[in-house]
């Protein structure tokens, strides 16, 4: 007896999926060992993410399944989704929560560029401190130092 | 109104004004029934997926803290354990895929050999996992306040900071999995006795499907947790 709602999935499908889900196991360890840097994580992520889809849609069939049971789903995972971002927003963010100055960092780093601008239009007589700084009088006393060390 | 002590002659396919024996009196028909089931599941799964994602938070905040911290320590973990745990589990999730395909169509020993199949290969993943967790202990890399890593390739731990807060999380959330793959056991191993006894057949069939759905998402949280323990 075959009622609309009990789909059954043929056995070469579930075939196909398990060949799936092992090649996608192989590929995330073997991508494991590629240096990825930033990427790594994502694409870890990634990759089980399309492990669980597929485990989701083929093994759990939820695909042939009646919807009610897909929207929970899919409200629950957009509520995982809530729980980590609002989290994140939160925890990742604590050290520049901790600025308690009355300016603003908008002000502070508006006040930083102007000092540096500042810093930018000081003549560049006024910040001669080492003796290279002179090339005009003294430069011919260094090349005459540099001309014994060679000799 | 069929009562209890009033038995009902054996459902037959042919005749629907009898009530069969697995359908309840509240509802209309086995089909709402079913949907009524499966449905109720699926809440059951969020909440087991709200549970875990407690702990998928955890991890991502600490991680997010201390990144270094995680690079190196699960640098420790053994991969070539953990794969075979993932092959492992995902072939277990293939085993109660087929245990449903065969009950549809009303074969039921092979519905209770893979049913049997998917037990072993649980039994296999806690036996390998049992080894994981010994080589850790033996080498002090235990939870929390106890971490006092030595010996092999686990005494550089001593030196990176924070690194007990990856073995806490490490511990909590494959415990927790753990415990869902020996409920798990337990679960398969009590549909497989029913269908043994031919309480099922493609007429009715709930355990059987619900207990896949619950094996299904154990499957899932372990295919996150393995690349985010072991290979990140």
């Amino acid at each position: 007896m075959s009622d609309d709602g009990h789909h059954i999935l043929p056995k070469a499908t579930l075939l196909k999926v398990f060949g799936g889900l092992i090649f996608l196991t192989v590929l995330t360890v073997a991508v494991a060992y590629v240096p990825l840097g930033p990427l790594a994580v994502p694409v870890a992520i990634g990759i089980a993410a399309t492990k669980a889809t597929l485990v989701v849609l083929y093994f759990m069939a939820l695909r042939y399944d009646n919807p009610v049971n897909a929207l929970t789903f899919t409200i629950g995972i957009i509520m995982v989704m809530v729980f980590i971002t609002f989290t994140m927003i939160d925890t990742a963010f604590r050290g520049d929560m901790g600025n308690v100055d009355r300016q603003t960092m908008g002000e502070i780093e508006r006040e930083q560029e102007a000092a540096q601008q500042q810093q930018e239009q000081i003549p560049s007589e006024q910040l001669r401190v080492a003796p290279a700084d002179y090339p005009d009088d003294r430069g011919a006393d260094a090349g005459a130092a540099s001309g014994d060390g060679d000799s | 109104m069929a009562t209890d002590t009033d038995i009902a002659p054996a459902p037959t396919e042919t005749d629907h004004h009898d009530h069969p024996a697995h359908l309840q009196h509240h509802f209309v028909s086995s089909e709402q029934q079913f949907d009524s089931a499966k449905l109720g599941m699926w809440l059951f799964l969020i909440t087991e997926i709200l549970l875990f994602s407690a702990m998928f938070v955890a991890y991502a905040v600490y991680r997010q803290w201390h990144p270094e911290t995680f690079v190196a320590a699960s640098e420790t973990l053994n991969v070539t354990m953990g794969t075979i745990n993932t092959i492992v589990l995902l072939t277990s999730s293939l085993t109660v895929a087929l245990s449903i395909h065969y009950i549809q169509k009303d074969e039921v020993k092979k519905c209770i050999y893979n049913l049997g199949a998917t037990l072993v290969l649980a039994g296999g993943f806690m036996v390998i996992k049992y080894f994981e967790y010994t080589s850790k202990f033996e080498h002090g890399a235990y939870p929390g306040g106890m971490f006092d890593p030595h010996g092999g390739h686990y005494a550089q731990l001593a030196d990176v900071p924070f690194a007990s807060q990856f073995f806490s999380i490490y511990f909590v959330m494959t415990g927790i999995h753990g415990l869902h793959v020996i409920i798990g056991m337990a679960v398969i191993g009590w549909v497989a006795v029913r269908a043994w006894m031919g309480s099922f057949s493609s007429e009715y069939y709930t355990p059987v499907e619900l207990t896949g759905l619950y094996w299904h998402l154990v499957d899932i949280v372990w295919i996150f947790l393995f690349p985010m323990l072991y290979l990140i």
